[in-house]
């Protein structure tokens, strides 16, 4: 047996790390998702009632959508530069600093994609539906 | 318990239906929403068949992986960078286009169903535990209330105003369309249109208490000629009695303060609790789709309405004399 | 190696395990309940919740029988109504959900090489919660008493329509095992994170971690909205609060708000853990590491967050607008593909190793083929408009069926398989297994599969009983045969696992040649668990680390001792786990399972509405808490570190975001927030529907009183904060005087808080505008006198020399309480006061 994290000699030079950057695209596809939800009610409620037209919402969402998904590919493009770290052989399941440093990216990225996708979806409907009806 | 000694009996009569379950099944039944006579029910069955014939595919094709894996081949170690594209290709593109299109058809079939303009007819339905209360607009304004009953001209857009003055419930005619809630202090809207006449059953479908299972109605897609000569004739007064028998029913029906929470407009009952009686003969069903109507029913349900209906507000009349009791279930099943 | 040397080294070996043993192993006697070791509570917890799988089932096959034929009366509609309720409430709260809790609260540690969880005492504390809470509701049952307004329990059905305890058994016996399940979250995500083993980096973590980790942090921001829910509802069903009433402003809409807020993510909850075991048991039947395992990160985290857009897919037919509909029906789609990205690793798995049956794997065959065709269903019920005609109707019953079956008990069949001996040192037939798998695969589809057409058939849920010839007869009977081949299933299940084999050899060790840590153990399992704690380099150390188990058994790794007597498992950092501290953690005590009888007694009384009584046992529970907390946290040790092997020395006491305490604080404190931010919805939800909410003008609480109790309150924070920095620059006069100001300043917030509804004479009977500012305000009072108990107790901490400046996990654990009690009181003053200025 050997003491741990002693031959740890390819540590990435990021100096950050941390598990909260996973959450970080999932999080930005929950905060798109709630703020075009309540838009959305509280416009069909107070702003044009039962019988309204959608018009003024969407491009309040299409502008909120916009916004979100960039957040997500720059978060997407993060993990990626973190998951490329090393050369193209690396791996992320060895014990290493620098496998845990790319299999973070690698699943932050993932986890991006999904959120992308997801948002992507919540705003097709901004798109067919045109009344709060 | 005696129920369930008929099994017995039951068994012989459908044994070969039990075996060839479930080609012989069927989708018909006059609550089937496979069996469309509407539009909304029509379209959803569309779908449902198409997504079913889908889901089957995939579900085979998964399936097949699984064994060809576990069984046929299960000695090869395929190559992980293989692998890796089936997580890919199956696990993410197919889903998302797949899903995609499936999300934005349903998206239109949805922005369709809730278009509530163009509607020539409506009626307010609202549910209270555990019956109908079903009022009709006239063209004149006026409105016609009855019970358990909906009647609709075919290939009519009919609006429905929905409400509840005390628990949830739900407003279902699967032949027709969807599914709507009842929500006490709420009014919400559906729309029907039917296709094809017929009879059809409803049911509530919002868990309401005890007899949510007993809260049914009857559907009645009528001809358009047909149909308003019965709303014609539901907006008349009741029809007085035409003999002693019911005559005599319409005194007990009087005297014991049944007019405390029913109508029989013409006559000086005019309660609000229940349900309107003006044409209950002339009903498909008593009770909410519990008993069929004629003499005997009516009599089975004033004497002994707990039996048929656990908790039902109607207190049962069962110490009625016996001939009270006929004399008023005759009047009442001629009120046609 | 001489054999003077070996013998050496015999000699010390039995010394450690006769340390180990003694300070491990559970008390004799009637002592033996008192146990606190994960190992004895996990065994418990799942004994018992089978328990109350066994009871649903039963009533799982009444309601069959009565649904057997048209027009059935073997059970009243009454009895029928009760039944069906507590199936679907026990399923839900006392199987599906604690299942989750019992498994891994038996195996995390073992998973991790642990010797135990981090906070022992607060599992057993849950599960006594939980033992307590689901014998009250299920014993309701028997006298008839039962709730009977469906396991969803829609007002005003449950509020107004339905006389008896029933639904104050439901809303008090459940929240009260609501609780024990933020309990088991706190105490498993902070044991995923703290207690792996050194070298376990956050990319080696064995799956089942993850999930677990992930299903922790749903369950904070899941649970609670329920328990706001809950507080609602037992306020209007007790005092008539009328927050569901519409003749009152109410509205029974909030309610399915926050049920299903709840009620969506649970079934995730109930899903991933047993989604989990299936990630543990194909690499093992695979004979290789998992393909994908980033994709199965990707799938856990990203179900995780998604699961929260689609809550009101169960209100599809409510009469919303399209458009919310229309996103919650994209959310739902935009789910189905993580759930199936993990189904295609586990197939890739398997292509890429050499595949070895097993009844474990068989039981995951038949969890797939049930699981695929529920999802498929419910990528069908997430299309609204075929919503609107499956919704409630026996299509709904077929769908959540196969999905929870297919989704939970099959792979917790699987589980069972897999793990029994693990946990009991023997193993299952594998021949009955089969039979076992094949009556319950067999007699599950032929229930189940029918009700998708009798749904669309037109019947209703929910019905006790339905008419004869409108094509609902001979599907139904098919069904109930089913459901009892099903249950016949079950009962060989049972049998196989409880009957006695005194003369069945022992399993051999890791007899699935599995590759990770938990197949560690000795057949039988040893109580310590891990002989000692081993250098994890791989994600499969059994596979991948040669002569792991021979240096783990002959102590060559760290803590292979217990040299003071004292229980001790290993703390590491959250990414890289290297070791950073030895916990030490308490041994055997009644003390838990007092608090949980006080607790239990506190929720029973109120429900009979004897609230004296109820309150004397709450400040019961309160006193055992405080006693236990005095004696058994934050103990002084009696060196500052310790050699645990291998040449490192790690501390005995660390305190702050160090400390496993501030973790476990931080976690409950975010439950605690999305509770209170669950009422502060109720407020802007009664805005939306309704014009005049809040009413123009307001007739209180007014802007004065509300922002005086938030100045106060803020400067209560600041001196509690000043107080803590003085404390660790051990100036102890500036940290008496600071912490005795804040404590009359939070008194005075305290008071300014409820001077703005009391003066203002808002009645909360009247209407549901007062209601909801004083549940605002009866919830930050309540926090803060828990905040004023918590200053008063580190007053009382330093002056008994408890608490000093180096070790003072006391004081910052109140600080970060006060963080969040600050918020609290802040949004609090900005909604009630602020929000009718500007409304």
């Amino acid at each position: 047996m050997t003491k741990p994290h002693e031959h740890d000699d390819r540590a990435p030079a990021a100096r950050w790390h941390s598990l909260w950057l996973l959450t970080v695209g999932p999080t930005i596809w929950a905060l798109h998702f709630l703020i075009a939800y309540c838009t959305a009610a509280v416009w069909c409620a107070k702003v044009v009632g039962r019988d309204g037209s959608l018009d003024g919402l969407r491009s309040i969402i299409g502008i909120l959508t916009l916004v979100a998904l960039a957040g997500i590919v720059l978060t997407g493009w993060f993990g990626y530069r973190q998951h490329s770290f090393g050369d193209d052989s690396s791996t992320h399941s060895e014990a290493s600093s620098g496998d845990r440093h790319r299999f973070l990216g690698f699943s932050t990225l993932l986890l991006c994609g999904l959120s992308f996708v997801a948002t992507a979806y919540v705003a097709l409907s901004v798109v067919f539906i045109g009344t709060c009806q | 318990m005696t129920r369930l000694l008929q099994l017995r009996a039951m068994w012989r009569s459908s044994r070969p239906a039990i075996l060839l379950f479930p080609l012989l099944s069927g989708c018909n039944g006059p609550q089937s929403a496979l069996q469309p006579a509407g539009i909304e029910a029509e379209r959803v069955a569309a779908l449902f068949w198409w997504m079913t014939g889908g889901g089957i595919l995939i579900w085979l094709v998964v399936m097949g992986l699984f064994i060809y894996a576990t069984h046929i081949r299960r000695h090869k170690e395929h190559s992980v960078r293989r692998t890796r594209w089936l997580i890919l290709g199956g696990g993410i593109i197919f889903p998302t286009v797949v899903l995609a299109a499936l999300l934005v058809y349903g998206l239109i079939l949805m922005a369709q169903l809730r278009d509530f303009s163009g509607t020539t007819l409506k009626i307010a339905v609202s549910g209270e535990q555990w019956w109908w209360r079903v009022r009709y607009a006239r063209e004149d304004g006026s409105m016609v209330e009855l019970a358990n009953e909906i009647r609709l001209p075919v290939g009519e857009r009919v609006a429905f105003e929905l409400s509840s003055p005390d628990v949830i419930h739900a407003f279902w005619i699967p032949s027709l369309g969807g599914k709507v809630d009842m929500i006490p202090g709420r009014t919400t809207q559906m729309i029907l249109e039917p296709t094809k006449p017929g009879t059809y059953l409803g049911a509530c479908a919002e868990y309401c208490g005890s007899a949510h299972a007993l809260m049914k109605f009857d559907v009645v897609v009528m001809e358009k000629a047909a149909f308003a000569e019965w709303l014609e004739r539901q907006a008349a007064p009741a029809k007085p009695p035409q003999d002693a028998t019911a005559q005599q029913g319409l005194q007990a029906f009087l005297a014991n303060g049944c007019g405390a929470c029913h109508s029989v407009r013409g006559t000086e009952a005019r309660g609000q609790v229940g349900p309107d009686l003006t044409h209950a003969g002339s009903r498909l069903s008593l009770g909410a789709g519990t008993l069929p109507t004629n003499a005997e029913t009516f009599s089975r349900w004033i004497g002994h309405t707990d039996q048929l209906k656990p908790d039902v507000r109607m207190p049962a009349f069962g110490m009625l004399p016996a001939d009270q009791l006929a004399a008023m279930a005759r009047y009442l099943s001629e009120l046609e | 190696m001489t054999d003077s040397v070996q013998d050496n080294r015999a000699e010390i070996t039995a010394g450690q395990e006769a340390r180990l043993t003694r300070i491990w192993n559970s008390p004799p006697g009637w002592r033996y309940w008192s146990a606190v070791n994960n190992t004895e509570v996990g065994r418990w917890y799942t004994v018992v919740t089978f328990a109350f799988f066994l009871f649903a089932v039963v009533l799982a096959l009444l309601m069959r029988t009565q649904l057997a034929v048209p027009e059935n009366d073997f059970l009243s509609a009454q009895t029928y109504n009760q039944v069906m309720t507590m199936h679907g409430s026990v399923m839900m709260f006392l199987f599906a959900v604690p299942i989750f809790e019992a498994f891994s609260i038996l195996i995390l540690p073992q998973m991790l090489g642990a010797r135990d969880l981090p906070f022992p005492r607060l599992s057993a504390y849950g599960f006594w919660c939980f033992l307590i809470g689901g014998v009250f509701v299920c014993g309701s049952l028997f006298f008839g008493v039962a709730p009977a307004g469906g396991w969803f329990m829609y007002p005003p059905l449950t509020t107004a329509y339905q006389d008896g305890l029933g639904s104050d058994i439901w809303l008090l016996g459940l929240s009260f095992i609501e609780i024990a399940s933020i309990a088991a979250a706190v105490e498993l995500i902070v044991g995923v994170l703290k207690t792996r083993p050194p070298g376990m980096r956050i990319n080696l973590m064995p799956l089942y971690a993850w999930y677990i980790l992930v299903v922790g942090g749903m369950i904070l921001f899941a649970f609670p909205p329920l328990i706001a829910g809950d507080l609602l509802f037992e306020l209007e069903r007790a005092f008539d609060w009328p927050f569901f009433d519409s003749t009152r402003g109410g509205d029974p809409l909030l309610w399915q708000h926050l049920f299903w807020i709840f009620g969506h993510p649970e079934v995730y909850i109930i899903f991933l853990p047993a989604i989990a075991l299936v990630a543990m048991i194909v690499p093992t039947a695979a004979q290789r590491p998992i393909v994908g395992y980033g994709w199965i990160v990707l799938a856990a985290v990203g179900t995780g967050f998604l699961s929260f857009g689609l809550w009101v897919h169960h209100m599809f037919t409510t009469g919303m607008p399209a458009i919310s509909l229309a996103f919650f029906s994209a959310a739902s789609e935009a789910v189905a593909i993580p759930t199936g990205v993990q189904i295609f690793c586990f197939l890739a798995t398997i292509l890429a190793g050499r595949f070895a049956p097993s009844v474990p794997m068989l039981f995951v065959s038949g969890a797939l083929a049930i699981f695929i065709l529920g999802g498929l269903t419910g990528v069908m019920v997430a299309i609204a408009p075929f919503d609107f005609q499956a919704h409630d109707s026996y299509f709904i019953v077929a769908h959540l069926h196969y999905v929870l079956i297919g989704g939970m008990l099959f792979p917790v069949a699987a589980g069972i398989y897999y793990f029994y001996p693990m946990v009991v040192g023997k193993q299952l037939s594998e021949r009955l297994g089969r039979i076992v798998f094949w009556v319950m695969f067999i007699g599950f589809n032929i229930a189940f599969l029918p009700m998708h057409f009798t749904g669309l058939l037109g019947m209703p849920r929910r019905v006790y009983t339905y008419a004869a010839g409108i094509g609902f007869d001979t599907l139904n009977l098919v069904s109930s045969i089913g459901a009892f081949i099903f249950a016949s299933g079950l009962a060989l299940l049972f049998y196989d696992t409880l009957r006695p084999r005194r003369n069945q050899p022992y399993s051999p060790r890791n007899p699935w040649n599995a590759g990770t840590l938990e197949w560690l153990g000795e057949m039988p399992a040893k109580s310590w668990g891990v002989r000692s704690i081993p250098l994890i380099k791989s994600r499969y150390p059994l596979w991948d680390q040669p002569n792991l188990m021979r240096d783990v058994d002959e102590g060559r790794c760290y803590l292979p001792d217990a040299e003071e007597g004292k229980r001790e498992t290993l703390i590491t950092s959250t990414i890289d786990a290297r070791p950073a501290q030895c916990l030490r953690v308490p041994n055997s005590t009644f003390k838990s399972f007092w608090a949980a009888v006080f607790t239990g007694g506190l929720f029973i009384f109120a429900t009979y509405a004897w609230y004296t009584v109820a309150l004397i046992s709450a400040a019961l529970a309160f006193v055992t808490i405080l006693i236990w907390l005095w004696t058994d946290t934050a103990v002084i040790p009696e060196k500052p570190n310790k050699d645990i092997g291998l040449g490192v020395s790690v501390p005995l006491y660390a305190s702050g975001s160090a400390s496993v305490g501030w973790w476990a604080m931080f976690i409950t404190m975010v439950a605690d927030m999305t509770a209170f931010a669950s009422l502060v919805f109720g407020y802007f939800f009664f805005w939306t529907v309704h014009t005049d909410f809040p009413p123009n003008p307001a007739p209180g609480p007014g802007l004065f009183w509300p922002v005086l109790s938030a100045a106060l309150v803020l400067a209560a924070w600041g001196l509690t904060l000043l107080a803590r920095r003085y404390n660790r620059q051990d100036r102890a006069h500036g940290f008496y005087l600071a912490l005795t100001l804040a404590i009359l300043f939070t008194l005075g917030g305290t008071l300014a808080l409820l001077a703005g509804p009391y003066l203002s004479d808002l009645e909360p009977t009247s209407n549901v505008y007062p209601a909801t500012v004083w549940v605002l305000v009866v919830w930050g009072t309540l926090h803060l006198a828990l905040g004023l108990v918590m200053q008063v107790y580190c007053l009382a901490r330093r002056l008994a020399g408890r608490m000093t400046a180096e070790h003072d996990i006391d004081m910052q654990n109140v600080g970060l309480y006060w963080h969040f009690l600050a918020i609290t009181v802040a949004v609090t003053a900005a909604v009630i006061g602020g929000f009718p200025e500007v409304a």
